[in-house]
């Protein structure tokens, strides 16, 4: 693409230097109809072709079957609902807000949408696929290298569209599989007393009827799972970082920082706040 | 019209003729346009029903052989309509009827020429995809 880029430059900017230099002045009329028809007709015709012949033959890559592995993505707003069906699981693990995928394997991602229509895009691993409520769609995805890749949400879904992004984080396939097997635990206990108080606070101020922290009597669908939300790397879609100082603004400034997010924001005192992002930055 | 005496008729022939072709040259992308059409429908069915799409895929790309042969036949008409082998006329700058006969048949010819273009880069996709993924 890039040296068939270079060389529409050359030949574009080498006719204007043509033109312009070499041979300023007039033209004789009788090349015209050969300039016109060769360049204007039957050169695109040739080139279109070939490149529509090229881009057919690599168009069923992004939908090549799968190894096994399938994650399955809900675009809600605005956020990512992920869901992971290793080889033959009969009931799927729940995650949110990242994605990851074992390096050298090829993974199937099928995507919907809850309400309007989103756009899953990894530029580094591969194309974008539309995801549409009531409607499945698959991009199947085969990462070579390990690291960490932003994916973004590429069709304008609202206010908050441009903050409605997520992590891809590639692994060792070894790494992966021991990665997936905590991430189907439930959460893990508090680990110090503020972290045990936070606990209290995320029950006590109503945290649960939107979010799932699994193990706890959260059970609330309508946001991300939190139960592993320590271990993921950003908050908030790839708002902003996993911190305890992130997660605190998070908390008290949700809907500044995401316009017309359905979190509210929370005003609580600063002390039982950073209990809260406490035990919320421990469910790792 | 061979001795061209003048006829009140004679423009009012003439143009109704003009009529017919006027027609013609719309014929190519028609055809161009239904095969479209067909082969969008078809397959969108065919996927969305869970019919057989290798069998749609046979009886579309038999369509696009037929619709070849349509445009090959309109095109060849038109170009001897144009008749620029006798006249070598590419530009029909005179305003008379026979040029005005002439043109429609260039026209009528150029636009068979995008038409199987058309056609055949619709059929592309059902020769080298050929599946609903
Ligand atoms: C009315 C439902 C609702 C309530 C109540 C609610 N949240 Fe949320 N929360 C959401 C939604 C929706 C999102 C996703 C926002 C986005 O990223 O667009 C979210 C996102 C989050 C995130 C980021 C998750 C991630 O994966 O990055 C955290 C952390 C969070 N909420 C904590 C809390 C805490 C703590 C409380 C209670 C003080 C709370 N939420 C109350 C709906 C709610
Ligand atoms: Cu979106």
């Amino acid at each position: 693409m890039l040296a068939g880029a270079v060389v529409l430059w050359l030949f574009v900017n080498g006719a204007f230097y043509f033109m312009s230099r070499i041979r300023p002045g007039r033209f004789d009329q009788t090349y015209a109809p050969h300039i016109l028809i060769g360049g204007g007709i039957i050169l695109p015709v040739v080139i279109l072709s070939a490149l529509l012949v090229w881009g057919l033959g690599i168009l069923t890559d992004p939908r090549r079957p799968g190894d096994g592995l399938v994650v399955r993505v809900t675009g809600e707003q605005w956020w990512w609902r992920v869901e992971y069906w290793p080889e033959g699981a009969t009931e799927p693990i729940i995650s949110a807000n990242e994605i990851r995928l074992p390096a050298g394997q090829r993974a199937e991602i099928h995507l919907t949408s809850d309400k309007v229509i989103h756009s899953f895009w990894i530029p580094a691993l591969g194309g974008k696929m539309d995801m549409f409520p009531g409607r499945d769609t698959m991009i199947s995805l085969a990462p070579e290298k390990v690291g960490t890749y932003r994916g973004q949400c590429a069709e304008f879904c609202g206010a908050s569209h441009a903050w409605m992004a997520f992590s891809a984080v590639v692994m060792e396939p070894e790494a992966f599989d021991s990665w997936l097997e905590a991430e189907a635990e439930d959460a893990v206990e508090p680990a110090g007393d503020a972290a045990l108080r936070g606990r209290q606070v995320f029950l006590s101020e109503g945290c649960g009827a939107c979010h799932a922290v699994r193990g706890t009597e959260a059970v609330g669908q309508v946001g991300p799972d939190l139960t592993h939300v320590g271990s993921r790397q950003t908050l908030g879609a790839g708002r902003m970082a996993l911190t305890l100082e992130d997660l605190t603004t998070w908390i008290s400034h949700s809907e500044a920082l995401k316009p017309e997010v359905k979190m509210p924001a929370y005003d609580l005192a600063p002390d039982r706040l950073d209990d809260l992002a406490r035990y919320l930055e421990g469910l790792k | 019209m061979a001795e061209h005496r003048p006829d009140r008729n004679e423009d009012r022939h003439e143009f109704s003729e003009e009529q017919a072709s006027l027609f013609r040259i719309t014929f190519g992308p028609l055809i161009w346009a239904l095969h479209f059409l067909a082969c969008y429908g078809l397959v969108a069915v065919a996927c969305a029903k869970g019919a057989d799409i290798a069998m749609v895929r046979i009886l579309l790309l038999l369509g696009s052989v037929v619709a070849l042969g349509g445009i090959g036949w309109v095109g060849y008409g038109a170009f001897r309509q144009w008749n620029v082998v006798e006249t070598g006329d590419f530009v029909h700058r005179r305003g008379h009827a026979e040029d005005r006969h002439h043109f429609l048949g260039h026209a009528a010819f150029l636009l068979s020429i995008i038409s199987a273009i058309g056609v055949i880069f619709v059929s592309l996709p059902l020769v080298m995809i050929g599946g609903c993924q």
